[in-house]
């Protein structure tokens, strides 16, 4: 009733503007207001909500309908450019103008980002034209996050890990297309296990502040999801900000070759959510958001499952706890990216300063964490920062946790010691390459972190270690290639995948990823003018994304000069 | 922002070396406007000082400095000076950032301007930015259903003065930026033609724009300036 009332209000409003003569430009017409306040349920009407909201339209309505974009802006009273120009921002949502372009029913996803394309998502794609009847439709996709599957399509929300034509065929046949299934620690199993009485600890003064932040800075922890920052002295620096706090945690992996974070919220979410209730605790924050990848539609459910599972019988008083979901946008794993798109505004990376910790989620003072970061607090607090630290190799501190994808013979998730170097992690893990593969170069931090040529397999890997070689490890996603492969398809592909993930906020990374990935089209590359538009790309980008983007192709210059000459 | 009489009598509470020379900056100022007190005006697009009410984003990149001791290069519209800070606005890493942004942004505007004064070939110009050396995007069809204002998106750069403008100095709330990446563009409502959509006429965008891509209908570009040819006595 109270939605109703609102949206007639906001006509209103609009109407009084223009009395003179016809209202100009579209009017919400009342069918689309019931259609949209039907899908939109008891969702509270704030402009937080607006991704949220785009979400139960889409859902609902299987894409955005302009009409229904008008309605939802009459609805949050918004104008319909705010409305549209974040609806249109993210790749999830569907926008139609008329119906006659609504999408077909059934999406299958193809990814063709590093991994999957070196193991044949074009054939994939190619062998798949015209197979799967006129209510289905293929779109290419950047990494969803299954790289040792490779190559994968996801059939509506279903994965289809390893996938041919024949299993693509079958699952669309089968109309296979819920999220799978998952069985991780439950609940009560994980309390079973001593589960939340270190969180305990901390609140009934077992634990203090000052044992557990010194803790975390013993233990040399850094920050997992790539930038690497100590995760003590975060706690630290946002425990004596002045004014209320608030957690934000990144679940957006997005990074191809990325996987880890999704490994660990399908085995053990409890032990990760302890680790975000301490970390709240510490910093005296009382809100906590989670933001998750909408790739990850397994993970959605057992987290929402499992959060409900804790809120219904908690060891203790808990903080607000709110689940928020992407919508296909690589950039929104940017900090302040992913901030803005809690705000329910487009993810576009903030200008710094003011930094996050500071001014960040609605202006408050924020601390904001890789979802693996937090995965590690439960086990360090209990035994003891030295434990972490001492698991280096090389001369290096603590542990890192590899997702290892390409040409190897075991590709996965593997944590091993920090400071390995990538010859130890495939002998020792990845049961060495693959038949017929010779180890021809490798990337050690995703598409953003550069490409080493096997000459550089000897590197100790870990934050800091691989700078004077022009890479870093970044989210330590390692794709191996082999002398079947080509570094510079491989780069080019990265580039490919900036150009299609940037946010389009500034000029060296809105025009330098597409004219580089252009530029690397070409036989012989304009190795001069390669330089220049990498240096103001490194030098004047906004953000990460822009500043590392041209990593792997000055990588090709350097390490595979043959290819590109 | 601009300068008042006021604020003339204000004490210069910070001092920072800009390209060499000693200054003084007032303690809520940007590195740009110190600059231009001082006489230097660094080359600037998306920031538009002399206009009320529009607040600097630093998203153009033309206006980039080097500070000595951190990494990247900032904008000096947004970065304020602390004190003892060293900023460079001339030196070669700086420049060749400006001439970089200058020369990508004049690969995907067509050779013939909208304005007689597009700012964009004006700081080409002065920092002897040469032809492009990148091909140019596919040029956007131009939206000429309103009355007063003719849409030119093959001349925009991004820079968002427009959706400045229309949202936060006119309060219409009509332009927006759609979509992303090398798909990102200004547009109305909907991303609907100007002519259907709520657009009141009102001009602000048009005064916003540094490139004739939103001008005045029906007259000849070589009429139009776009700033009105604010600034020019300083920066000549």
């Amino acid at each position: 009733m109270s939605a109703a009332s609102d949206a007639v209000g906001a006509d209103s409003v609009r109407h009084r503007k223009r009395k003179r003569g016809q209202p100009k430009g579209r009017q919400a017409d009342p069918a689309s207001l019931a259609a949209v306040q039907e899908a939109l349920g008891d969702m509270p009407r704030r402009r937080d909500m607006l991704l949220e909201g785009l979400h139960r339209i889409n859902d609902r309505h299987g894409c955005l309908r302009v009409e229904h974009l008008t309605a939802f802006a009459d609805e949050l009273r918004l104008s319909m450019t705010e409305v549209y120009e974040v609806a249109s921002f993210y790749h999830h949502f569907d926008i139609v103008r008329d119906l006659s372009t609504q999408p077909p029913a059934l999406t299958v996803r193809v990814c063709d980002s590093v991994t999957c394309a070196m193991c044949g998502a074009d054939e994939l794609v190619e062998s798949l034209q015209g197979k799967l009847g006129a209510g289905v439709r293929i779109q290419r996709v950047p990494c969803v996050g299954r790289c040792a599957d490779a190559p994968v399509a996801i059939c509506g929300q279903k994965p289809i890990p390893a996938a041919t034509m024949e299993r693509v065929v079958d699952a669309v046949t089968a109309h296979d297309v819920v999220p799978e299934t998952l069985t991780p620690v439950a609940y009560a199993e994980y309390r079973r296990g001593g589960g939340y009485k270190t969180w305990v600890e901390c609140l009934t003064g077992t634990r203090d502040r000052e044992s557990v932040i010194k803790a975390m800075e013993d233990s040399s922890l850094r920050g997992l999801g790539g930038a690497g920052f100590p995760t003590g002295r975060k706690w630290r620096l946002v425990g004596k900000e002045p004014g209320l706090r608030v957690v934000a945690i990144n679940i957006d992996e997005g990074e191809p070759g990325t996987f880890k974070d999704r490994y660990f919220l399908e085995r053990d979410p409890h032990r990760f959510l302890e680790g975000v209730l301490i970390s709240a605790w510490a910093i005296d924050s009382h809100e906590v958001y989670l933001y998750l990848r909408d790739e990850y539609a397994a993970c959605r459910l057992l987290l929402e499952r499992e959060i409900a599972a804790l809120q219904a019988d908690p060891p203790a008083p808990l903080p607000a706890i709110y689940l928020r979901r992407g919508a296909g946008a690589y950039i929104a794993g940017e900090e302040s990216a992913m901030i803005e798109s809690i705000e329910g505004k487009r993810a576009m990376p903030r200008l710094r300063p003011p930094y996050v910790a500071q001014n960040g989620l609605f202006g408050l003072a924020t601390l904001e964490h890789n979802m693996e970061t937090m995965h590690w607090v439960r086990d360090i607090l209990q035994k003891g920062g030295a434990w972490f630290a001492s698991q280096g190799r090389h001369e290096r501190k603590g542990s890192r946790t590899f997702s290892v994808s390409g040409r190897v013979k075991r590709p996965g998730v593997y944590v091993a010691a920090a400071g390995i170097t990538l010859r130890e992690l495939i002998d020792e893990y990845c049961g060495g390459m693959q038949d017929g593969h010779e180890l021809y170069g490798y990337f050690p931090g995703g598409a953003s972190g550069g490409i080493l040529p096997a000459s550089k397999a000897d590197i100790p890997l870990d934050f800091d270690t691989l700078q004077p070689y022009g890479c870093f490890i970044g989210s330590a996603a390692i794709i191996v290639f082999s002398q079947h492969d080509e570094a510079r398809d491989l780069a080019r592909n990265a580039m490919r995948f900036f150009a299609h993930e940037s946010c389009g906020q500034c000029t060296p990374c809105r025009v330098g990823t597409v004219k580089a990935t252009e530029l690397m089209g070409a036989e012989h590359w304009d190795q001069a003018l390669m330089e220049d538009l990498s240096q103001v790309m490194v030098d004047a980008s906004i953000c990460g994304l822009g500043q590392a983007a041209p990593n792997a192709m000055n990588c090709v210059i350097k390490y595979f000069p043959d290819e590109v000459a | 922002m601009a300068a008042q009489p006021q604020d003339v009598q204000r004490a210069e509470t910070v001092r920072f070396t800009l390209d060499g020379q000693q200054v003084g900056a007032y303690s809520d100022e940007t590195i740009w406007e110190a600059a231009r007190r001082h006489g230097v005006v660094i080359p600037h697009l998306c920031y538009k000082p002399d206009q009320v009410g529009l607040r600097p984003v630093g998203n153009c990149r033309v206006c980039m400095c080097e500070i000595e001791g951190e990494r990247q290069l900032q904008p000096s519209c947004w970065r304020k000076p602390s004190e003892g800070m060293k900023v460079s606005s001339r030196n070669e890493r700086a420049v060749h950032a400006q001439k970089m942004v200058l020369e990508l942004l004049e690969a995907d505007v067509p050779d013939e301007s909208y304005v007689a004064d597009s700012r964009l070939d004006h700081w080409a110009r002065q920092l002897a930015v040469g032809k492009p050396r990148f091909s140019r995007r596919e040029e956007p069809q131009p939206d000429l259903s309103h009355p007063a204002i003719a849409v030119n998106l093959g001349a925009c750069i991004q820079c968002t003065l427009c959706v400045r403008a229309c949202r936060e100095v006119q309060g219409n709330d009509v332009i927006g930026y759609a979509l992303r990446g090398g798909d990102s563009h200004i547009m109305f409502d909907m991303d609907d033609p100007m002519g259907e959509s709520t657009c009141v006429g009102c001009g602000e965008c048009v005064a916003a724009c540094p490139t004739g891509a939103l001008s005045i209908a029906g007259v000849d570009p070589q009429q139009q300036w776009a700033w009105q040819g604010q600034e020019s006595e300083v920066e000549e």
